[in-house]
C-alpha cells in the first residue's frame, strides 16, 4: 500500500515539475451553469466544464475528433453493428477511489431514461435497446434494457438499431456515468463541491456562485500524468464586454465569445488571439405552436418570411456567420439541405400574402408577438432588429424580455412563451443531432411541436444505412420543418473567441470541443 | 390674501444664481422634449441597418448606435421617459407620503407609534425585491414602473412629514384652530400639509434623480423599459459598451442625464436654503 502511494507521489510529482509556468487555466465561460449534474444539463456552459468533470466511455480527439479510449480502454462491434462489447480499464477510479465498473454504467444509463429524472436529453439512450419504451414507461423492467455486464470490466450494449456514430455521441454529457451511492445520499446537491464524486481528469474544487467554479487536476485520474493543468477556473462572465477586458488585462486565457461590434477591429489584429471557425449550430427562435397566434402555420410562416437574414447576419451579428436557409448547418455529417424557401426580393410579398390568408391583413387584429432572449447583449439586438421587420414588412408588432440563463431555460421548458430565443448546437456529427429534437415529445422540443409523418421519417432514418438514403429521408424532414416552421432558423453558426497564445494543445474544430486533458500552459 | 412665506422665498430661490439656471433648464427640457417629437424627421424605433454607428452629422446630430437608430431621437424620447418615470414617481412618493406621514403625526400616541412601526419594518426590506415581486406578479407594464418605484420612495417622506407635523401640532396657530372648534380634518388640511410642504419640495427634487437612476437598474435588469423604448439608464449602458468605438453614444445620453441631475440637486438646494431661511446658512 504505501509502495503504490509512494508511485503515485512520485509520479505526480515528475508530471508537474516538467513545467516552469504555472499550469492555471482561465477561461469565459459565458453564464453561469444550471446545474453540473450530466443527465439533466442541456447548455453549452454546462457542457464546457461536464466534460473536464466526468469521462464516458470513449474520450475525444480533440484534433480529428475521433473517440478515442476513455473509461473503456477497447472495444469490439459485432458484425451487424447492433451490439457493442467495451472492455472497462481496471485503474478508471471515482475520485473516491471506488473502482468505476460496468455496473456504474447501467445504472447511469438508467438515471438517464428513468422517466424520473426527467433528463430533457432522455433521447439520447433511445439508442440503447428498450430505452425509449423504458422512458416512455412502456417497459417497467429495467433489466430488459440492452444493457448487460459478464463481469464487472466488460459492459455489453445492444442498440435498437445499427447506428454508425454511437461511439462519437459516447462523449456526450448525457452518456456519462455517475456515482450511484453519492447521488442517492444528496439527491438535488450530489454536485456541490463538498458532495460530488466524479471520474474526469479534473475534480471539482470550488463553486462560487455566479462568479467562478474552479477545478482541480484528479490525482486519482487513470490517466493523471498526462493531464498537465493542475487548475481551471470557468468565470461566470455574462457580458462580452466584461470577458474582453478580461482578457486584454490577463485574467482570461480564453473567451466564452466576442462583443459584436469587436469583431471588426479585432480581425484586424495581427497577434493571432481571434480565433474564428465554422461551428456546427444553429441560431433560431422556438415557436409555441400552442399558442394563439402562433398555432397558425400561416402566421409562423409569414413571420420567417419576413427576417431578412441577410441583412442581419451582414448588419447585426456581424461575424461572418451564414444565414439559415434551414434548420441543419450545411455540412453536418456530410448532409447538404435544400432549402424550398422562396427567394428573397418575393419574400415579404409572400409574408403579406400568407398574413392576409391568416385573417390578419397588414398585421390588424393580430396581439403583439412576444420574444423572449436569455440577457445578453447581442440577443437583445438581433431581437430588436427583427422586431423591426416585422413591423416594417408586415405590421406586427412584437415586444421583447429577457430573463437571467436558468429562468430562461425553465421559462423555455415550461413552454411558458411565444417566441423565444435558442441555439442548437450538434453533439455529434451527424444530421440526426438536429432534427430527432423535434420528435413529439422530446425533451428539448420546446415547441411543443408534434408531427407523426415526421416522426417516422426520424424513425427511419435511424434505420437506414445507405448514407444517400438517409439524407434523402432527412431532407424530407427538413421539408416538413419549413413548412411547419416550429422553429424559424436564423444563422449557422461561426465560432468566435479570444485565445491567448499561451494555450498549447487547443485545437479549432467544428465541434467546438477542447477536452483541457490535452491543453497545457506555454 | 398675501402669502409672505411664498414671496419671500421666490425672492430669495431668485438671488441663488445656480437654481435658477437648474429650474431654467429643466423647463427648456420639458418644452424641448415634448415638441421635438412633433416636428423631428426620424423616429427612436427606425433602423437604418446600413448606416450603424454614423458619427454626428447633419442628418444625424448626435450620430447612430449599434442598429442605425437616431441618437438625437433616442436621447429625446429616452429624456421623455426618465423624467416622466422621475416625476410621476416621485408624485406618488408625496402622496402617499404626506398623506401617511401627517396623519400619523397629527394623530400621535399608539397610532402613531404603530404606523411608524410599520416604516420602518418596510424600510428593512431591500426596494428592489419589492419592486420585481410587483413586476413579475402584475406583469411588465409601464404604468406600474412609476408607480412600483413611488411606493419604494414614500417612506421617508412619510418620516419627514409626520416630523414636521409634530413639532407643528402644539404651536399657537392650530391650538387657535383647535379652540375655534375646526374639525380635524380641516385641520390637517388646511393648516398643518401647508406648513410641511418646504421640506416637501425639497425632498422631491432630491426624490426624482434617484427613482432615474433606480429606473436605469431596473431596466438593466430587464423589469424596466423594454425595447425599443429607451430611458437615459438603457442608452448609457448601451453606450458604455461600445465607448471606444462610438463615444457619441455614450455622450450624449449621459451628458444629459448628469445636467438634469445636477439641475434638480440645484434646484433642491436653492428651494431647501429660500424655504428655510434660519437653516443651513452659516
Amino acid at each position: 500500500m504505501k509502495i503504490v502511494f509512494l508511485t503515485v507521489y512520485f509520479l505526480t510529482l515528475f508530471c508537474s515539475s516538467l513545467f516552469a509556468s504555472p499550469q492555471v487555466l482561465n477561461l469565459g465561460n459565458g453564464t453561469e451553469p444550471r446545474d453540473l449534474d450530466p443527465h439533466t444539463v442541456t447548455g453549452i456552459p454546462e457542457f464546457q466544464i461536464t466534460q473536464n468533470l466526468f469521462e464516458g466511455l470513449v474520450g475525444k480527439d480533440p484534433k480529428t475528433l475521433e473517440p478515442t479510449p476513455g473509461v473503456a480502454e477497447s472495444w469490439k462491434i459485432s458484425k451487424d453493428g447492433k451490439t457493442y462489447t467495451f472492455k472497462l480499464r481496471e485503474n478508471a477510479k471515482w475520485t473516491n477511489g471506488e473502482p468505476i465498473t460496468a455496473s456504474d454504467f447501467i445504472y447511469s444509463w438508467k438515471r438517464l431514461l428513468d422517466p424520473l429524472t426527467a433528463s430533457e436529453y432522455a433521447y439520447q439512450g433511445y439508442y440503447i435497446k428498450g430505452g425509449k419504451d423504458f422512458n416512455q414507461g412502456k417497459l417497467k423492467d429495467a433489466s430488459r434494457l440492452g444493457l448487460k455486464s459478464a463481469d464487472p470490466y466488460t459492459l455489453e450494449v445492444t442498440l435498437e438499431n445499427p447506428t454508425p456514430y454511437f461511439l462519437s455521441l459516447l462523449y456526450h454529457h448525457s452518456l456519462y456515468p455517475v456515482h450511484q451511492a453519492t447521488v442517492e445520499k444528496h439527491g438535488m446537491r450530489w454536485t456541490r463541491p463538498e458532495n460530488i464524486v466524479s471520474n474526469g481528469p479534473f475534480s471539482l474544487k470550488k463553486w462560487k456562485m455566479n462568479q467562478v467554479i474552479t477545478l482541480e487536476k484528479n490525482p486519482s485520474y487513470w490517466d493523471a500524468c498526462s493531464v498537465k493543468l493542475e487548475k481551471v477556473n470557468f468565470y461566470a462572465v455574462e457580458k462580452s464586454e466584461t470577458e474582453e477586458k478580461m482578457f486584454l488585462t490577463k485574467k482570461l486565457h480564453a473567451t466564452a465569445t466576442v462583443p459584436t461590434e469587436k469583431i471588426a477591429p479585432w480581425t484586424k489584429d495581427t497577434s493571432g488571439v481571434l480565433k474564428r471557425h465554422p461551428y456546427l449550430g444553429t441560431y433560431y427562435y422556438w415557436i409555441n405552436v400552442n399558442r394563439a397566434p402562433m398555432n397558425n402555420p400561416l402566421v409562423r410562416k409569414a413571420l420567417a418570411l419576413a427576417i431578412d437574414r441577410e441583412k442581419l447576419v451582414k448588419y447585426v451579428v456581424k461575424g461572418g456567420q451564414a444565414p439559415a436557409e434551414s434548420f441543419t448547418p450545411p455540412g453536418t455529417g456530410g448532409f447538404h439541405p435544400q432549402s424550398h424557401l422562396p427567394k428573397d426580393s418575393s419574400r415579404v410579398a409572400e409574408a403579406k400574402k400568407l398574413l392576409t390568408q391568416a385573417g390578419f391583413p397588414d398585421g390588424k387584429g393580430l396581439q403583439p408577438i412576444e420574444i423572449l432572449y436569455n440577457t445578453s447583449e447581442s440577443h437583445k439586438k438581433i431581437a430588436e432588429a427583427i422586431q423591426q421587420m416585422w413591423s416594417e414588412n408586415l405590421g406586427v408588432q412584437a415586444t421583447l424580455y429577457n430573463q437571467e440563463w436558468k429562468v430562461f431555460l425553465d421559462t423555455q421548458h415550461s413552454k411558458n412563451y411565444m417566441v423565444s430565443r435558442a441555439g442548437w448546437i450538434a453533439d455529434y456529427n451527424d444530421p440526426n443531432t438536429f432534427l430527432d429534437m423535434l420528435t413529439t415529445g422530446n425533451g428539448n422540443n420546446h415547441a411543443g411541436w408534434s408531427n407523426p409523418a415526421y416522426d417516422l421519417l426520424i424513425e427511419k432514418a435511424a434505420k437506414e444505412l445507405n448514407p444517400k438514403k438517409r439524407h434523402e429521408i432527412f431532407q424530407k424532414a427538413e421539408d416538413i420543418l419549413l413548412e411547419e416552421l416550429p422553429v424559424i432558423p436564423l444563422y449557422i453558426y461561426t465560432r468566435i473567441y479570444l485565445l491567448s497564445p499561451d494555450v498549447q494543445g487547443w485545437f479549432e474544430n467544428v465541434e467546438d470541443v477542447h477536452p483541457l486533458k490535452y491543453v497545457w500552459m506555454k | 390674501m398675501s402669502n409672505s412665506l411664498w414671496t419671500d422665498a421666490l425672492y430669495r430661490l431668485k438671488k441663488n444664481k445656480l437654481a435658477v439656471l437648474g429650474a431654467a433648464f429643466l423647463a427648456f427640457e420639458m418644452v424641448f422634449f415634448f415638441l421635438v417629437p412633433l416636428i423631428w424627421h426620424l423616429g427612436y424605433e427606425v433602423q437604418d441597418l446600413e448606416m450603424t454607428f454614423a458619427a454626428p452629422s447633419i442628418s444625424y446630430w448626435f450620430g447612430t448606435d449599434s442598429l442605425g437608430r437616431d441618437l438625437f431621437s433616442r436621447v429625446i424620447f429616452g429624456g421623455r421617459i426618465s423624467l416622466t418615470v422621475g416625476i410621476l414617481a416621485s408624485l406618488v412618493s408625496a402622496i402617499v407620503g404626506v398623506v401617511y406621514g401627517s396623519i400619523a403625526g397629527f394623530l400621535g400616541g399608539k397610532s402613531d407609534n404603530l404606523m411608524m412601526r410599520i416604516v420602518d419594518i418596510l424600510y428593512a426590506l431591500p426596494f428592489i425585491f419589492l419592486v420585481i415581486i410587483l413586476m413579475v406578479y402584475f406583469g411588465r407594464n409601464f404604468i406600474l414602473l412609476f408607480v412600483a418605484l413611488g411606493l419604494t420612495q414614500w417612506l421617508t417622506m412619510a418620516r419627514i412629514v409626520r416630523g414636521q407635523v409634530l413639532s407643528l401640532r402644539h404651536k399657537e396657530f392650530i391650538e387657535a384652530a383647535n379652540s375655534l372648534g375646526i374639525r380635524q380634518r380641516e385641520v390637517v388640511l388646511k393648516h398643518l400639509i401647508p406648513n410641511t410642504l418646504g421640506p416637501v419640495i425639497v425632498y422631491l427634487t432630491l426624490t426624482v434623480p434617484s427613482v432615474i437612476l433606480e429606473e436605469a437598474f431596473l431596466s438593466y435588469l430587464g423589469l424596466g423599459i423594454q425595447a425599443p423604448l429607451a430611458s437615459w439608464g438603457t442608452l448609457i449602458k448601451e453606450g458604455v459598451d461600445v465607448m471606444d468605438l462610438a463615444p457619441w453614444t455614450l455622450f450624449f445620453p449621459a451628458f444629459f442625464l448628469s445636467a438634469t441631475l445636477f439641475s434638480l440637486n440645484f434646484l433642491g438646494d436653492g428651494l431647501r436654503d429660500a424655504l428655510d431661511p434660519k437653516g443651513a446658512r452659516d
